[in-house]
Formats: structure tokens, sequence, C-alpha cells
């Protein structure tokens, strides 16, 4: 350590340094040691439920993912079921959700008096702060019997006639399956996709949105020809990120979606979703293939999620510039 | 490198130096924000950088205290010798650097402390000492920095608490609390208004007294008011460096003159 | 010219009144569910509801001590392990994330489980902890809890930290701090209200989350603070009651469901008011 001034005390100084150089070596590696955590964590999850699933995984082989039966009694396990009512209820879910937050996000970044903008965004995280089990509840006691009585019927004699979409009204309207279980679903993620794409519309640059407007565009106009090109890799984002909650989404679904393990073509029957099946049947599930195949299916539903989730945290940190930096 | 000739402009005066800067080069990533700059700082004097925007003097003062440091694009090469080591060298302790050559900034920035403490932590760093031997320091510090009598019923509060000017001159107190031998500021009073502006070069006139001080200034008539020397900088490289009366009476280069005379800004 | 003019008015009043009918969608259908929320809630909102524990199958009445008491002891043991564990990671994200590249991967995966499927960690918890220990505990249940909230509390807390502006921490430098002072000392405490907040809406996420606590804490119908064995909590008995043919058992469900919601929105809400009074200082 070179002398840096004649002054007394520079052995202390010297000393003092070399004690803060091992702090912050050990700061640096204590933080790293329990950022890992996280990164254990996605490890330990892929590692375990692939161990506990490997006597389904053995046993059907890839099969396993478009085989359509679940027979407890025969021990015959096949996933089909359940990922077509985890992957038809979140399309769906998105198929109203998109739209409505779109509206959302335009509504607060353009429309809305300044003065409203910030309780009404509350209002709208608030929905998302809502606990899954509530909509579950809800859905099932409130909407439900209303979506029994008071859409199914009508809906049913307007389309039931119509070529192809008719069999997809077709059915008891019993107000559980899978459409009751999309609409809730768009529910809970609406506010997802809505503050995604309200963040990104506000990364457009007011000059950009300023000169549109000076030539004499309306806001619809500046929207769907400024704002939406410049933000669509973010708003893909957005949409990508609905999509991995919606695939995911436990207690909502399984209150609502009717819980049957099979595949109808109608969207008013009940059927299953990955999450509902594990949520009902691993309480009493006998150990072996059932519940392997059952590890077997949340490895399944893991893995979907976690792709979907990855594409869209790098659509969004591209879109946002230095928010991945 | 290190061993071209010494630049005349380097040494206007024989007087005793406190930093040497030798053919300093300052890149960001690819682009060169200093170009071969060689001056020396005289010890115990006012020394200003004054230049246009972007002409590379805050980087310069940055150098002094490694303070590039925190950032990865950014390197420095050549020489900068304080008692005869050379500053940008691998081997030296950053902290130690600091500890000896301390910088107030342009934004006031007071530490989310108690006013006191924004004084001590910077002291407990470096030395050991008692609760009372503590107070005699902080209110030294505050002394100097001219703020003792405004805040000295004050010390168990925020240092956010305070106005514009007041945090300036708390941010020179802590600078000067470790005792160090160079203060840099770095347009200290570009955020403050006239009356705190005022008060702070009555400091820095009296703190030449005690410690070397380089003063960054966007201001000219600032420089000229309480500096001893005077560097002008152009697009990083350095024009000119001489006695302040010389600079601004009789300047040797024309784009120093030009300057000088606002024929550009 | 006229007509392509009118046009293009009534296609931007059609946008923005669509724009306003997908805002009142999304509060009628908050304001839907707090309604009902409140009003079936409500008439379970009795001094019973909180002396009373789960009734047995059949039997009359009852209340929610024992799950209120299991769900609180269970949301503090995984906030005190996620909170240091968020916190530190967060403080590594936001010091080195820009100078490492593992830094920001971890970033990256940290993202992903933020929204990764809340039943897939109780799966995990059950395969690493149930099974080898050979049975349900309230311990599982909170470690379960806290793999959700970790992701929150250290996207929050480098969130805040990325606030603190370059000027501050480099005074801080500038008087020779090591950079775990300048982390600590001066970064952290500048946004300490915003870390802090970050930890509550972290608890406030978990505090509904039913999912992983059916594989690991799974439920307890009498009361017991042992969390060792498992553990009562409002989230298990919302489910099992609510699906149950009993009408006082639906009753303590929608009490139950009050209850989580009125803490979850209180937290959302106080978290926005003082943090709004605190950014306008």
């Amino acid at each position: 350590m070179s002398e840096l001034s004649a002054t007394a005390g520079n052995d202390m100084h010297a000393q003092q340094v070399r004690k803060f150089r091992l702090q912050d070596r050990l700061f640096h590696h204590t933080t790293q040691l329990f950022a890992l955590v996280v990164l254990a964590a996605l490890v330990g999850i892929l590692v375990s439920l692939s161990l506990e699933a490997w006597p389904s995984l053995k046993a059907f082989g890839p099969a396993f993912l478009w085989t359509n039966v679940w027979s407890v009694p025969d021990d015959q396990y096949g996933a089909l079921a359940a990922i077509y009512g985890t992957v038809v209820t979140s399309v769906l879910a998105l198929l109203f959700a998109v739209p409505v937050s779109f509206g959302i996000a335009l509504f607060l970044t353009e429309t809305c008096p300044v003065w409203l903008r910030r309780p009404l965004g509350t209002a709208i995280e608030l929905l998302a702060g809502i606990p899954s089990i509530v909509y579950g509840i809800w859905g099932l006691f409130v909407f439900a019997p209303l979506f029994a009585d008071y859409v199914q019927p009508p809906l049913q004699a307007l389309l039931g006639e119509v070529p192809v979409i008719g069999g997809w009204f077709s059915g008891p309207p019993i107000g559980v399956g899978i459409l009751t279980a999309s609409i809730v679903l768009s529910m809970m993620v609406i506010p997802f996709i809505a503050s995604v794409m309200r963040d990104v519309f506000e990364t457009v640059p007011h000059v950009l949105k300023e000169s549109a407007y000076g030539v004499g565009c309306t806001t619809w106009e500046v929207t769907r020809n400024i704002v939406l090109p410049y933000t669509r890799v973010g708003v893909i984002g957005g949409i990508m990120l609905g999509l991995g909650r919606a695939l995911g989404e436990t207690m909502a679904v399984t209150f609502v979606i009717g819980n049957a393990n099979r595949i109808n073509g109608s969207l008013f029957a009940p059927g299953t979703s990955i999450a509902a099946t594990l949520a009902n049947e691993f309480g009493e599930a006998d150990p072996g293939l059932h519940i392997a195949s059952l590890f077997a299916l949340g490895l399944v539903l893991f893995i979907i999620t976690f792709v979907v989730l990855a594409i869209s945290r790098w659509l969004i940190s591209r879109s946002m510039g230095s928010e991945g930096l | 490198m290190p061993n071209q000739p010494v630049p005349d402009q380097a040494m206007p005066t024989g007087g005793k130096t406190a930093l040497q800067v030798r053919n300093l080069d300052f890149f960001y990533g690819d682009f060169k924000g200093l170009n071969n700059v060689s001056l020396d700082i005289a010890h115990k004097k006012v020394t200003a950088f004054i230049g246009p925007s972007g002409c590379g003097k805050s980087t310069l003062l940055r150098t002094f205290n490694r303070m590039y440091d925190l950032y990865p694009g950014q390197r420095a090469e050549g020489q900068i010798l304080f008692h005869g080591n050379n500053l940008l060298d691998k081997s030296q302790d950053v902290n130690l650097v600091r500890a000896k050559i301390g910088m107030v900034f342009q934004k006031p920035t007071p530490f989310p402390m108690t006013i006191y403490d924004n004084i001590a932590f910077g002291v407990r760093l470096y030395e050991r000492m008692s609760k009372s031997a503590m107070d005699d320091r902080v209110e030294w510090a505050l002394n100097k920095a001219a703020l003792w009598g405004e805040v000295k019923d004050k010390l168990q509060q925020n240092g956010l608490s305070l106005s514009g000017g007041q945090q300036q001159r708390l941010c020179i107190a802590r600078a000067v609390a470790v005792k160090p031998e160079i203060v840099l500021l770095d347009e200290p009073t570009s955020a403050l208004d006239p009356i705190s502006t005022a008060k702070i070069e009555e400091l820095i006139n009296e703190l030449k007294s005690e410690y070397t001080i380089a003063i960054v200034t966007h201001n000219m008539q600032q420089a000229a008011r309480i500096s001893d020397f005077t560097a002008f900088m152009y697009l990083g490289e350095l024009i000119e460096f001489n006695e302040t009366a010389t600079i601004f009476m009789r300047p040797g280069k024309k784009q120093t003159e030009d300057y000088i005379t606002g024929r550009f800004g | 010219m006229m007509s392509l003019y009118t046009r293009r008015i009534w296609i931007n009043r059609i946008g923005i009144t669509l724009s306003m009918v997908a805002m009142s969608l999304g509060l009628v259908a908050l304001l839907w569910i707090l309604w009902t929320l409140f009003s079936r809630g409500f008439a379970a909102l009795s001094w019973d509801l909180f002396t009373q524990d789960t009734p047995a199958p059949g039997s009359e009445g009852g209340g929610l001590r024992n799950a209120i008491v299991g769900s609180g002891l269970i949301l503090l043991f995984s906030m005190l392990i996620a909170t240091p564990i968020g916190i530190l990671a967060g403080i590594y994200l936001a010091e080195y994330g820009r100078i490492s590249k593992f830094a920001a991967f971890t970033r990256f995966i940290t993202d992903i489980m933020l929204s990764a499927p809340s039943i897939v960690i109780g799966l995990f918890v059950y395969a690493l902890f149930v099974v080898t220990t050979g049975g349900f505990s309230g311990w599982a249940g909170s470690l379960a809890l806290a793999l959700i909230a970790i992701p929150v509390v250290v996207r929050t807390t480098e969130n805040m930290l990325k606030l603190v502006p370059t000027s501050l921490r480099e005074a801080a430098f500038a008087v020779g701090a090591p950079r775990w002072q300048v982390s600590i000392k001066v970064t952290l405490r500048a946004v300490q209200s915003g870390v802090v907040t970050g930890v509550l809406l972290a608890m406030a996420r978990i505090t509904g989350e039913t999912a992983p606590l059916l594989f690991t804490a799974l439920n307890n119908q009498f009361f017991s603070t042992n969390m060792a064995e498992p553990m009562g909590n409002l989230p298990v008995v919302i489910y099992q009651f609510a699906l149950s043919p009993y009408d006082n058992w639906v009753n303590l469900a929608w009490g139950g469901a009050l209850l989580i919601a009125l803490l979850v929105l209180t937290v959302n809400i106080g978290v926005r008011i003082a943090f709004r009074n605190k950014a306008k200082r």
C-alpha cells in the first residue's frame, strides 16, 4: 500500500482501507448468496418435480401429453383433458381480457381527466390484489347462477342452430364450465395486462404524439398509428404476461370449471385444468402412479408457464429499454 | 508517455504543487473525453476550470478522486501524481484517495441522516474518536462552512430539512470534516440563489488558506472573482492555463479570448 | 371531403366510448365483487367469528379463530424468512446488476418466478419438505409462501434502490466510504419507506394464496399454535367450507373471504396513501 501523504495517521488509513476491502468482498458474496435463493428455487422445482413425476413419465412416456384418459381405478393417466382445459380457458380469457385491457389503458393514458387518473388506476390495481379464492367463490355463488339463468339460455337460443359454432354452446346451462371459468379468469388477468400496457403506452415520447395531434389526428388515430406500433413489442409482452398468469391460476378456475376430467366440445360443458386437477385430487391421491402423474401435470404446467413468462419478460424489457438493465 | 517533457503552461509559477497531471487521456467507451491534458494544481490555492458545456472540465475534476471508477465503461490513462504516487494506478486504493481528496457536487446531496450524522459519517470511516471529540469535530466543520450558527440547535434534525444553500454548505462541511488535503468543487453554486452563492464564494476564499481547491464553474465571473489560477478547456483539451488575472486580462490564445468575451458559449 | 372528416370523428368517438366502456367494466367488476363480499361476508361477522374455532361437519355455529391465528402465524414466519432474503437479494441486483451478467440473469429469473403458478411452488415444498419430514406442517406452509413473496420483495427493493440519484451515491463514495456502507447506510436508508412498502405488498400478495397451502400446511380443525403440525389457515378453510353442503360452513367461508379481502385492500390502499404523502414532501 503506497504512502499517500506525510501526515500522521496514515497507517490507520491503510489499515482501515484493508478492512474496507474485506468488508466489501464479504458484502458482495453475501448479497449474491441471497440472490441465489431464487435461482436455487427454480432449479429445485425442476429437479423435485421431475423426480417425483418419473414413475409416470416412465410408464406413459410422451404420449402422456396427448392421451385423453384419467382413471384412478385403472391407474391410467393422460394429461390431454387437463391441458385442453388449461389452454382453452386461458386463450378465451385473453380473448376477453385483451380488448378490455387495451380500452382501460387507452382510457387512463389519453381520455381520462388528470385528476381521476390516479384513483381509477388504483382501482384497477386493486382488482389485481383481490385474492383468487375470492374470485372463485364469487364466481361460484354469484356469477355462475346468473350466467346460467340470464346469459346461457339466450346464447344458446341465438347461436345454437348455427352450423359450426352452435356446438360450442350446446349442453345444459349449468352455469359452471369452460366459458364461465374463462370469463372469471379474464377478470383476473385484466389488471395485469392493463397495467403493462399502460406503462408501455407512457413510454411513447410526448413529442411523437404531439406531432401527430399537430397535424390534426384524432385520439384514436394517434393511438392506432403512433402509440400501438411504437409499443407493439411491449404490448405483446404484456399479453403474454397475462397468458402466463392465466395458465397457472388455480383457485378462481377450480371453483367454476366444473371439475370433470374430460373433453367436451361445448363451452358450456364442465372441464378441468391442470391446476384444478391438482387442487382437487392431490389431497387424496394414492401414492404410486396417481401421485406421480399429478406431479407430471405440475411439471408440464411449470414448463409451459416458464416458457411463456420468459418470452413475455424478454419482450417487455426490450420494449422498455433500460428496464432490463 | 510519462517521459514526455512537461509543457510550459503546466507550471505557471514555481510554487508548491498538490497535484501534477501529466498526459491525461479519458475515455467514455470509445469516445475520447480528454486529450493529453497536463497541468499542475497549486498547493493551497484555488484553481478554476472554465469552458463551454461538454469541454471536459467536470470529467477532468472527477479523475482527481477516481469517481469515474464507479462506471464500467469509463477509463483514464496517463498520470496524476499526488505526493509522488500516480492516483490512476490500479494498485492505488480508491477509498484512500477519496479520503484525502474530497468532493462537493453541483446538486446538494445531504445524506438521509441527521445533520450531525452527515458530518460524522465520513469522519467515523477513518478515525476513532470519543463522543466529545466527535462533537468538537462536527462543530469545527460546521464553523468552517459558516453553518454552525444556523444549525447548532438542530443537529438532530434531518439534513434534508435545510434550505438549498444550507444543504450545500452542509456538504462542504462534510467534505472538510474528514480533513482532506484537496477539495474538489463541481459547479457548487449553479443550483443556488445569488445570496447563497455569495456566501459560498466567501467560504471558498477562507478555505483556501488550509486546503487546495479545484473548482469547475460555468460562470466566468465567478472564476474571475475567487480563483488564483484558471484553466480554459475546450472539446477535451486544455487550451490555456495561467494565473487568473492573466487569463482574463491578457489571454494568450484567441480561443480563450473569444470565450471570455462571450463570442461563443 | 366532409364525409371523410365526419367518418373519422365518428370512429374516434366510438373508440373513446369503447375505452370508457372498458374502464366501466373494470370498475363494475371491482365493485360487484366488493359488494358481494361485504353483503355476504357481513352476515358472518360476529364476535363468534373471532372467538370460536371451526365447527365440525354438521354442528352449528362456530367461528374462524383457529384459522385466523393459524394464518397469522404462517404469514408471520413466511415474512420473517422472505424479508431479509428479498432485501439482500434486491440490494445485490441494484448494486451489481449493471456490471454483472450473472446479476442480470438472476433478475430475469426473479421476474419469471414472480408470476409462476403458486400451486407448483406448493408441489415443490411438498416434495422437498413434507415427504422428507413425514407430514404436513405450518413450517412447510410458511416456506411455500416465503418462496412466493421473495421475488416480490426482491423486485420492489431493487426498483426502489435504483431510484436513488447517482449524485447521492457519488457523494457517499466521495468521502471514501466502502461500497457496503454506501449501499446500506446511504442508499437503502434513503428509500427505506419504499422498501417497507414492498414488504407490505408482498405480504398482501401471499395473504390470499390458497393453492400452496393445500399441500403444505393443509388445515387444522382445532386451535393449535404448533407449527410442526398441520396448521389451520383461512384460505384452505374457505376452500373447504365454500364447497360444502353446510349452511354455516358456507357462511363462515364468506366471512373468511371478507377478512382476507379487507386485509389485502387495507394494505394496498394504505400503502398508496402513505406513499403519496411521502412523495409530496
